[in-house]
């Protein structure tokens, strides 16, 4: 039952992407919802093997990129939309042409099925061997049902080919952000924080800006601004969201038929009036991604994932300065979660978290990375994130040191437990943490 | 020989208990212009809005253009009076706080699209070149009644009702209206019913029928 839910939301996108192709490729209904129903039952299985032989980070990775690839269409999409809307002449006639055929459009319809199928399997049960096809049975039925929903819509709610790429990529992000692992909001708000952190580096160095106290102390407040999460999640959005503008924009653009040469006046308006209304109908899509491409945002910086994230322990060093937690103590070490501490020594505190990766391995790190604010980490779906730019890191790599990764502490197991030098704990902390922190709150 | 632009058989209408129309028959070719005369209460107004789309038959057929108006959704007799129906009232139901173009527009707005220079070219037409952008409050009552035609034909109606048009204008006011009507009715050869108590105002159809608590009772052809 929990599955169930846990998937309507990917089924309901499935039919959501099977009701915008079938109303944009009118001529090719039956085409269309074979060739996605094909494309969904591919794609689950599909994703299922890649599961199987590539676990872990590899295979959700793959799909990501995928999902993300067909995002980069809708750029392009959008902004071919927006350049034929100036009228400019593109050699269109052969895409309007080859688009009311049935080859194209139903290679269009089984690459969005599996698109759709992939990202719904990733949240199948592992070894479940009935899921799977009770997934096929359910997106076969709800493949019908927009079959049938869509006949109900009248024929002048047309979609654009702008507009079907929209509502088909615009239902994959929300299908996608379901799971953290898929979810390409965060990545990219981790990408264009770490572009515009390079590039005020690079913009630096290149000016021979000197790393002067008189312009650290004013300066940096405001260049700080562009080391925040702020400007990450910003970019994000733009990037998201523009496509989509452009296309409400290419739309709204469009040339109305020329009506000049009709003498009475009320044939004319009704004309210019009719062609106005179909304008705005074919914005309908557009603008209902534009509340989808919201909404998985919303997902996205507001999972329905529950991170383990434990209160951290109270712990301290022997008078020879080690840090001992048992391996079966309060907590089993052994249990594959994250278990947090905190370590005092004088006057600072430390957060780590001991934590035993999939490979049976011990791993001790800082709560925090060298890059971002110490927010630190929660765990869930097989991934540590970190809660201040939302990276993924798979539980694989937890342990390797750099990037957003945790910052690894050495540490010794032995029979009891695990030993852990203190004074090494506090240097780290300082050296690295401390000063990331010092620069992320405007100052150096 | 003309198509029939009105056509009725048996057509009734009763509000409760009251037969406001009993079972008439009428056909009204394309083009032709119909007085409508009879006492208060006699069921003229009654019959127009039949025509018009603007009420229900309570029995009988009515097609009007070719349309079967009993067959038409609430959605369809409003797309019915929107494309092939003008009217003027006695009343003007002008909109106070617009000008006299913008209640040209409005007509235009609520049929497809405004176009401004179509809305000033049909209020030249009727002689208000020079009362554009007055308010019906600044206009006489014969003015507001050729703003109101000009509201009514903006949109090419092919059935113009007029339900007393001159019935609160002087003498004078009600030659120029009847006049315009006719040169009008010349260019865009619309089917015209007017509603009127007035035998001076009936005198310019090409028929006129006689109405009696519902009952036609007389037809006879007039000839202006």
């Amino acid at each position: 039952m929990m599955v169930a839910w846990k998937l309507l939301s990917h089924l309901l996108c499935f039919a959501g992407i099977v009701l915008v192709l079938l109303r944009g490729f009118p001529g090719r209904r039956r085409t269309v919802a074979t060739c996605a129903s094909a494309g969904f039952a591919l794609g689950v299985a599909g994703a299922l093997t890649l599961l199987r032989l590539l676990p872990g980070e590899p295979a959700f990775g793959i799909i990501r990129d995928v999902v993300g690839g067909s995002f980069l269409l809708l750029w392009g999409v959008s902004v071919a939309a927006i350049y034929l809307s100036t009228g400019r002449g593109l050699p269109t006639g052969w895409l309007q042409r080859s688009l009311e055929r049935s080859l194209p459009a139903g290679c269009c319809a089984l690459v969005a099925g599996l698109m759709a199928g992939a990202v719904s399997a990733c949240k199948l049960p592992a070894g479940d061997p009935v899921a799977p096809a009770l997934l096929l049975l359910a997106a076969a039925a709800l493949a019908w049902a927009a079959w049938r929903l869509e006949k109900m819509v009248p024929e002048s709610f047309a979609v654009s080919p702008a507009g079907l790429a929209t509502g088909v990529v615009a239902l994959l992000l929300f299908s996608s952000s379901a799971l953290i692992r898929l979810d390409l909001f965060s990545p990219l708000t981790m990408k264009v924080m770490k572009f515009a952190h390079d590039f005020v580096h690079q913009f630096f160095e290149s000016m021979l800006i000197p790393d002067h106290l008189f312009i650290q102390t004013y300066l940096w407040g405001y260049i700080g601004l562009l080391f925040g999460k702020e400007i990450g999640f910003w970019g994000a959005l733009v990037i998201l969201f523009t496509p989509v503008v452009l296309v409400l924009l290419a739309i709204n653009l469009e040339r109305l038929p020329s009506v000049a040469h009709i003498r009475q006046g009320a044939q004319r308006r009704r004309l210019l009036a009719q062609a106005i209304g179909a304008r705005r109908r074919r914005q309908l899509v557009p603008a209902c991604s534009l509340l989808i491409i919201a909404a998985s945002v919303y997902r996205s910086l507001y999972p329905s994932v529950e991170y383990w994230d434990p209160k951290p322990v109270p712990i301290s060093a022997s008078a020879a300065g080690d840090v001992f937690i048992p391996l079966k103590g309060e907590v089993d070490l052994q249990d594959g979660r994250l278990h947090k501490y905190l370590f005092k020594q004088g006057g600072n505190e430390v957060r780590f978290f001991v934590l035993m990766t999939p490979a049976g391995k011990f791993t001790v790190d800082l709560d925090a990375c060298a890059i971002c604010k110490p927010d630190g980490y929660g765990q869930a779906e097989g991934t540590v994130i970190c809660y201040y730019c939302k990276t993924l890191i798979p539980l694989e790599t937890v342990g390797r040191p750099g990037g957003c990764n945790p910052v690894p502490i050495p540490f010794q197991v032995k029979k009891d437990g695990v030993h852990i030098d203190g004074l090494t704990l506090s240097n780290t902390w300082g050296s690295t943490v401390q000063a990331t922190s010092r620069v992320k709150e405007g100052g150096k | 020989m003309p198509v029939a632009t009105i056509e009725t058989c048996a057509l009734t209408r009763s509000y409760g208990d009251i037969c406001a129309l009993k079972p008439i028959d009428l056909l009204v070719p394309e083009g032709e212009w119909l007085s409508v005369m009879g006492h208060s209460g006699s069921g003229k107004s009654t019959l127009m809005n039949l025509v018009g789309g603007l009420d229900r038959p309570s029995g009988g057929s009515l097609k009007v253009g070719g349309q079967d108006l009993l067959a038409l959704s609430e959605d369809g007799l409003a797309r019915f009076r929107r494309e092939f129906v003008g009217i003027i009232f006695q009343q003007h139901h002008l909109v106070p706080y617009l000008t006299a173009v913008e209640n040209v527009m409005l007509a235009q707005y609520f049929h497809s699209v405004p176009d401004e220079a179509e809305a000033r070219s049909a209020l030249e037409r009727v002689g208000l070149g020079h009362r554009l952008k007055n308010r019906p409050g600044e206009l006489s009552g014969g003015e507001q009644q050729r703003v109101c035609i000009a509201r009514a034909i903006i949109n090419s109606p092919k059935l113009l009702l007029g339900d007393e048009p001159t019935g609160n204008l002087d003498h004078k006011s009600t030659l120029m209206i009847m006049d315009l009507l006719k040169e009008l009715r010349a260019e865009e050869r619309f089917t015209v019913i007017m509603v009127t108590h007035n035998q001076e105002v009936a005198a310019w159809g090409d028929r006129t029928i006689y109405l009696d608590d519902g009952i036609l009772v007389r037809d006879e052809l007039t000839g202006a």
